[in-house]
């Protein structure tokens, strides 16, 4: 079983990105489990046609943990692919990093991680241990890091480094680096900038994907672009990226870039 | 005289933040207090609080109750486990309720004083107390008497004197306070209120009536300071210590009070000599005392006792028990040099 786990900045892309990742990976007949780590819980949308599903922990909080079972966490969407979310505190109370460790605690409670590839859409940055979750324990052991070619979305890519590098010294760890995938915000050497931010990590770039307007359309039809419009370019992009991703050998410890380097990169490519 | 031993490693004031104030509003005898966090949190300081009274020949059941969080709120929020507990608690109808944060509730950032301000019909007292942003048992302390202080409103002066902050988990938190009775009854003032020590919600409006604060010690200086800035009160910052601390008190009261106190330190002075007289038979005997179990300030008041009995201190004298803390008037002197004369005859 493969666990992988995307991280990044916040609106990046992360969700587009994995939902359509698992929808691709489903049609290469694989058994396919999406978690969304984000209490904004619309990482498994696009792949549910557009219902929020239950969350972990509303359904935890409603109605206890003694009540709940598997079928009501885990949801069924595009193409046989099993949908989580784990949800959380409504916005300006609470932990909802705590909220994530929970969630991971009830999943593995009932067996639920399973299937050939498990992929987990993690919000915005590694803030906190909770947040980290997906990559400690042994859960997540492929990370790949979500970024465009702006220098706050390279910014956060390089702290979720200091964060992978830090648990990947743990004794139990198996999580690394498995490389950055960039979600183009069509600037002009984004792709060079994005690969050369991925070398001096000791990682690489998986895929380009550049700015479609077709995201956007396939999103207000509920759809995935995988699903909506499988013979466009972009649907190509991320069936490319799926495959990448299976192929993928090059798991790495992340070598993290001080924030001058980061901004003198930054500068190289302007 | 209490005859409970005194250990001088007594640890009971090193606790948490919490623990502090649960110290205060514990004694505030007619409310309620409830410690917002995980159930232990009441559980571990309910026993101290108890064991401690037991200790002190005092039958108390603190009034407390938790709010009893699980995982569910904090990960959800606490507050709403906070309100509901301040409505079945209210229906108990307490004189006040005191509201006690712990680590969990502030790692996660619950609004204890939005929840606190809802009208419920009966004073509802934030006292921020979590103990891991590294306050002291005495933070707790101060934070629950200024507080409390909080409460009490503008008052007609009945020329009382307040006792500010006694060290309710001590031994001899009673004999301590019989002590300051007694020098100042020498002066003509009479006690307004203990604050806080078996008080009652009845007493508190009378807080700003008092021509004077007497703290227990310097710790409390912020007490004093809100005190003073609140109510116009002024403050003597600490209890009577030693042979000369206890006359300097005397004058420091009476330069409060615009008293004159010749007659009553010329009568204080007298019950010392009468003191090194019982105890004369000490005299010669070469002592040793351990410095690191006192402050540099208490070890002087102590030193002061032994110089003016003739007891030699050299590293090879006999071993004798300092008090945790410095001794509070004649009797508190007494009750040191009784341990002392047991353990030189030992």
């Amino acid at each position: 079983m493969k666990q992988i786990a995307l991280y990044g900045k916040g609106g990046i892309g992360k969700s587009t990105t994995s939902a359509n990742l698992s929808a691709a990976l489903s049609l290469q007949g694989l058994d396919i489990l999406q978690i969304g780590c984000d209490p904004k819980r619309d990482s498994t949308r696009m792949l549910m046609h557009g219902n929020f599903i239950p969350t972990v922990l509303d359904l935890l909080r409603e109605r206890g943990e003694a009540a709940l079972s598997i079928n009501d966490v885990v949801h069924t969407g595009f193409n046989g692919i099993r949908c989580v979310e784990a949800g959380g505190p409504e916005p300006g109370v609470g932990c909802a990093g705590r909220g994530i460790i929970a969630t991971f605690q009830i999943l593995e409670k009932f067996g639920a991680l399973s299937g050939d590839v498990i992929v987990y859409d993690v919000l915005g940055d590694v803030v906190c241990g909770g947040f980290a979750m997906p990559m400690r324990e042994g859960y997540a052991q492929e990370i790949y890091l979500v970024t465009s070619g702006e220098l706050m979305s390279l910014y956060a890519a390089n702290n979720i480094c200091k964060a992978i590098r830090r648990l990947s010294m743990r004794a139990k760890s198996r999580c690394h680096l498995a490389g950055v995938i960039c979600n183009a915000k069509n600037e002009p050497r984004e792709e060079d900038l994005v690969a050369e931010f991925a070398r001096r990590v000791n990682s690489a770039l998986v895929q380009f994907i550049p700015r479609d307007h077709i995201v956007q359309i396939a999103e207000l039809n509920r759809k995935t672009v995988i699903e909506y419009d499988p013979g466009c370019p972009q649907a190509e992009r991320y069936r490319e990226l799926a495959a990448r991703v299976m192929e993928n050998t090059r798991f790495t410890v992340p070598t993290p870039l001080e924030i001058h380097d980061l901004e003198s990169l930054a500068i190289e490519f302007m | 005289m209490t005859l409970n031993p005194s250990p001088s490693n007594s640890c009971r004031f090193g606790g948490c933040t919490l623990t502090g104030a649960l110290s205060v509003t514990s004694h505030v005898r007619d409310a309620v207090s409830v410690v917002h966090g995980p159930k232990g949190c009441t559980h571990h300081n309910f026993s101290l609080l108890h064991a401690t009274a037991l200790d002190n020949d005092v039958v108390h059941i603190p009034e407390m109750f938790s709010t009893g969080l699980a995982e569910t709120e904090i990960i959800f929020g606490g507050e709403e486990a906070l309100d509901r507990t301040l409505r079945s608690v209210s229906r108990l109808d307490p004189a006040a309720v005191f509201v006690l944060s712990t680590c969990a509730v502030e790692t996660i950032g619950d609004d204890v004083r939005m929840v606190c301000s809802v009208p419920r019909g009966i004073p509802v007292i934030p006292v921020p107390t979590a103990g891991f942003l590294g306050g002291p048992f005495q933070e707790g302390v101060n934070n629950a008497l200024i507080a409390l202080a909080g409460m009490a409103g503008p008052a007609v002066a009945n020329g009382g004197v307040n006792i500010i902050g006694e060290k309710n988990l001590e031994y001899e938190v009673n004999e301590n306070f019989a002590e300051v009775v007694r020098l100042l009854d020498a002066l003509g003032l009479p006690v307004n209120i203990r604050f806080v020590h078996d008080l009652n919600m009845d007493q508190l409006p009378r807080l700003g009536a008092a021509q004077l604060n007497i703290l227990r010690d310097p710790a409390l200086v912020p007490v004093g300071t809100y005190l003073c800035q609140r109510f116009g009160t002024p403050y003597i910052p600490s209890f009577p210590l030693g042979l000369s601390g206890s006359i300097t008190f005397m004058e420091s009261v009476a330069g409060a009070c615009a008293l004159d106190c010749r007659d009553a330190t010329e009568k204080e002075r007298a019950l010392q000599e009468e003191m090194f007289c019982d105890f004369a038979d000490l005299a010669g005997y070469t002592i040793c005392v351990n410095p690191a179990v006192t402050d540099p300030d208490g070890l002087r008041k102590v030193l002061e006792v032994a110089d003016a009995l003739k007891l030699d201190i050299t590293p090879s004298g006999c071993p004798v028990p300092l008090p945790p803390d410095p001794p509070v008037g004649i009797m508190g002197m007494r009750r040191m040099l009784h341990r002392w004369r047991r353990a030189l005859h030992a």
